[in-house]
């Protein structure tokens, strides 16, 4: 699913904020990245989005290769990814479903599989009844769990989550994770970048820490590790 | 582009017109004054040179005679043009009968005329026709040389000066037009601008779950075009009572100049300024989504 090989990621100030990387994550892989702030774990979403662009090296996403696509490509390799922000950016003046059906808007999806899908992802994350809400009715969790049925609504093979229980409590959390477990147990990739060392450590999957744009640790069944 | 697309792309249109609702009402207002004038220029030019060409395919010469003529030698001047290559008739005009004509002509400002009591300014003339129109300025100028002759006009002299007017009135329009361009294109884009502030999150979102930069753009360039062609249909709309009131005062006042007809020439005005509105509005569009939609 992700090819990365010798990536590395110098900004433009002279930033180094990936060094010579290399990463393989298969199909229906649970990847945790670690690491401390700057660490490089953002720069590292950055490039499987195609947000940024490797400064040196080849990335290959779902079959696509990230550093020799075209402009017009990038949303191409966007519809295969499911994207979750610590921030959950919902559409405040949108309500729930509206929400959720706006990514199927957007590209352009066929109107009559609109609404059994957005109901099922709605399922998925339990929300079907709030479906009318507004984002503002609704707690941190709940707007998370919107978030997560708008990233899955297209059916992607990779879910990128960036921090994504940041903002929570740890009950809320862990009910996010649950989510994350059952989309990958239908055979999603999920790729977590998280600070919550709790829950790295109870998951028990595999784990990636970067420190200072390097890889110092790719463990099969990891924990978050000793560092604070 | 797929009906449930456009459907949400013309919703998404005036949901932003209503949002930004002073700017639209600024865009539109700036395209309607902008469109107007260019209209109005447009109106202008278009019937200087009708005129300018009724003047030219005119075949006839007006052949002033010198004060005081004999009527012999008037006689024999008129059998020397009647006698020249290419010359159909030559009919005399006496200046009692200019005067006529004149008055006539007047209508209901005969009383200029009135006003010079007994006295007649007009010479006595000759109406000279000829048989193809493309010698009407050789035999014009061979007669304007003939003794007692004082001088020969045709249409060419008109419109001569008439064209030189044309040109003048085209200049001054264009120059006020690219003004005029320049400040509807800078509000136009400012109102989009202020657009993509507001959809920024959206925006972003949108760019996440794979939607194309031509489907981002879509609805700002639409906005742009609707501010325009409402603009163009408010120009419109003046126009043509500015027109129906400018023909009906001509109508009455200088009944014989030839304006173009209302229709079909309004409409093909009217085609004009709604398309231009509708540039202009893409145009400025297009200026507000390079600098600020990095998509």
């Amino acid at each position: 699913m992700i090819h990365m090989r010798d990536v590395s990621k110098v900004y433009e100030n002279g930033t180094v904020a990936l060094d010579h990387v290399q990463v393989d994550i298969g199909k229906g892989e649970f990847v945790f990245i670690v690491g401390a702030s700057g660490a490089g774990k953002s720069t590292f979403i950055k490039l499987l989005l195609r947000e940024e662009l490797p400064s040196g090296g080849s990335l290959i996403v779902n079959g696509r290769d990230v550093v020799h696509m075209e402009r017009a490509e990038i949303p191409y390799l966007r519809r295969g990814l499911g994207v979750i922000f610590q921030d959950y950016r919902l559409l405040p003046d949108k309500t729930v479903f509206e929400n959720v059906a706006f990514a199927m808007q957007v590209i352009e999806a066929p109107r009559r599989i609109m609404q059994r899908s957005v109901f099922s992802v709605l399922d998925v994350v339990g929300l079907r009844d709030k479906y009318d809400s507004f984002p503002s009715q609704l707690s941190g969790g709940e707007q998370q769990r919107v978030a997560i049925a708008r990233a899955i609504v297209n059916n992607p093979a990779i879910v990128i989550a960036d921090e994504p229980t940041g903002n929570l409590d740890p009950d809320t959390s862990w009910d996010i994770m649950d989510i994350f477990q059952r989309i990958n147990k239908a055979g999603t990739t999920i790729v977590m970048a998280t600070h919550d060392r709790n829950i790295v450590d109870t998951m028990k999957r595999r784990v990636i820490a970067i420190e200072d744009g390097r890889i110092v640790r790719d463990q099969a069944r990891g924990g978050y590790g000793y560092e604070a | 582009m797929k009906l449930r697309t456009g459907e949400y792309f013309i919703q998404e249109v005036f949901r932003s017109l209503r949002r930004n609702n002073w700017m639209s009402f600024a865009s539109v207002g700036t395209v309607t004054v902008s469109l107007f004038v260019l209209g109005v220029f447009l109106l202008l030019v278009m019937n200087m040179n009708r005129l300018a060409s009724m003047l030219e395919s005119e075949v006839q010469i007006s052949v002033y005679l010198e004060g005081g003529i004999k009527a012999e030698a008037r006689r024999d001047l008129q059998q020397d043009i009647v006698n020249m290559q290419g010359i159909e008739t030559v009919k005399f005009v006496s200046r009692e009968e200019a005067k006529q004509r004149l008055s006539e002509r007047l209508g209901d400002q005969k009383y200029l005329l009135d006003a010079l009591g007994d006295k007649n300014p007009l010479p006595d003339s000759f109406e000279v026709t000829v048989v193809h129109p493309d010698m009407v300025g050789t035999a014009a100028d061979a007669i304007a040389r003939m003794d007692g002759v004082e001088s020969a006009k045709y249409g060419q002299d008109v419109v001569r000066h008439l064209f030189d007017i044309t040109r003048l009135i085209r200049i001054f329009g264009l120059v006020l037009m690219l003004l005029l361009a320049g400040a509807t294109l800078f509000i136009i884009s400012n109102t989009i601008r202020l657009t993509v502030f507001a959809r920024r999150k959206e925006i972003a979102i949108m760019k996440y779950v794979g939607a194309t930069d031509w489907f981002i753009r879509w609805p700002f360039l639409m906005e742009g075009m609707v501010l325009g062609f409402i603009g163009g249909l408010l120009a419109a709309v003046a126009l043509r009572s500015f027109y129906a009131a400018m023909a009906a005062k001509i109508y009455s006042t200088l009944a014989f100049f030839p304006l173009l007809p209302q229709y079909p020439f309004m409409n093909y005005v009217t085609a004009v300024i709604l398309l231009s509105g509708m540039v202009i509005g893409a145009i400025g569009s297009t200026i507000s989504l390079k600098r600020f939609l990095k998509v």
